[in-house]
């Protein structure tokens, strides 16, 4: 095999590899979308936040 | 010998930064727990894997949650509250008492989890390791004595089966 075919070879591998991964980000992107819009009416979870003090007293530590 | 020595020692815990999370995860416990003090606490995960075909491209998804996970072994409650790694912050707790749950047990295959289920309709796998390196998925604390305790009061006195 000459190295030009190991080069076209290994173009169309790359060319599969990027294809797919676009098209799985496409999916994931389209699926993403249709979660927000069917659950737009629910409401958000509660979070709670660090005291600030906390936080800062953490960042000087480590 | 020095540089061998580390070479072949592995990654080590930085235990400041170890010792900084482990009083955040005490600050946000508290903050959401009434009486958070006593409970012991550390750190666990849940991992939710699910695989996906989208036509040409098609594997498993992984999705880590991190949790802090608080135990008491007087009333024989397990608490578990999600948080993310960075420890910024956390969600609501869920309780789980020995006596209002369905059943608990540990798992091994084809993850070693403590799952517990609270009711017929759902369950929760919480995950528990010593140290986990990646700071970016995971809290940084180190818990050996922490992973022990667990583990033994979960297998004593919560398991349910």
């Amino acid at each position: 095999m000459s190295w030009g075919q190991i080069g076209a070879v290994l173009a169309v591998l790359v060319i599969v590899f990027v294809a797919g991964n676009l098209w799985f980000h496409f999916v994931e992107a389209i699926f993403c979308q249709l979660k927000k819009w069917c659950f737009k009416n629910k409401k958000p979870t509660a979070w709670h936040t660090l005291p600030p003090e906390q936080e800062l007293e953490g960042n000087e530590d480590g | 010998m020095g540089l061998f020595g580390n070479l072949f020692k592995g990654p080590q815990v930085d235990m400041a930064k170890s010792d900084a999370n482990r009083k955040k995860m005490r600050v946000l416990f508290n903050q959401v727990v009434e009486n958070g003090g006593d409970y012991k606490i550390l750190f666990g995960y849940t991992e939710d894997v699910s695989r996906f075909n989208y036509g040409i491209v098609h594997g498993s998804k992984t999705k880590i949650g991190n949790l802090i996970v608080g135990w008491n072994e007087a009333s024989q409650t397990i608490v578990v509250i999600p948080t993310v790694p960075d420890l910024s912050g956390c969600g609501d707790a869920t309780f789980y008492r020995q006596s209002d749950i369905l059943k608990a047990y540990q798992n091994k295959f084809p993850t070693d989890e403590f799952i517990i289920y609270p009711d017929r309709k759902g369950y929760i796998g919480i995950g528990v390791c010593e140290w986990l390196e990646d700071e970016k998925l995971y809290v940084y604390v180190s818990q050996d004595e922490e992973v022990k305790a667990f583990t033994d009061f979960f297998l004593k006195q919560f398991q349910k089966k």
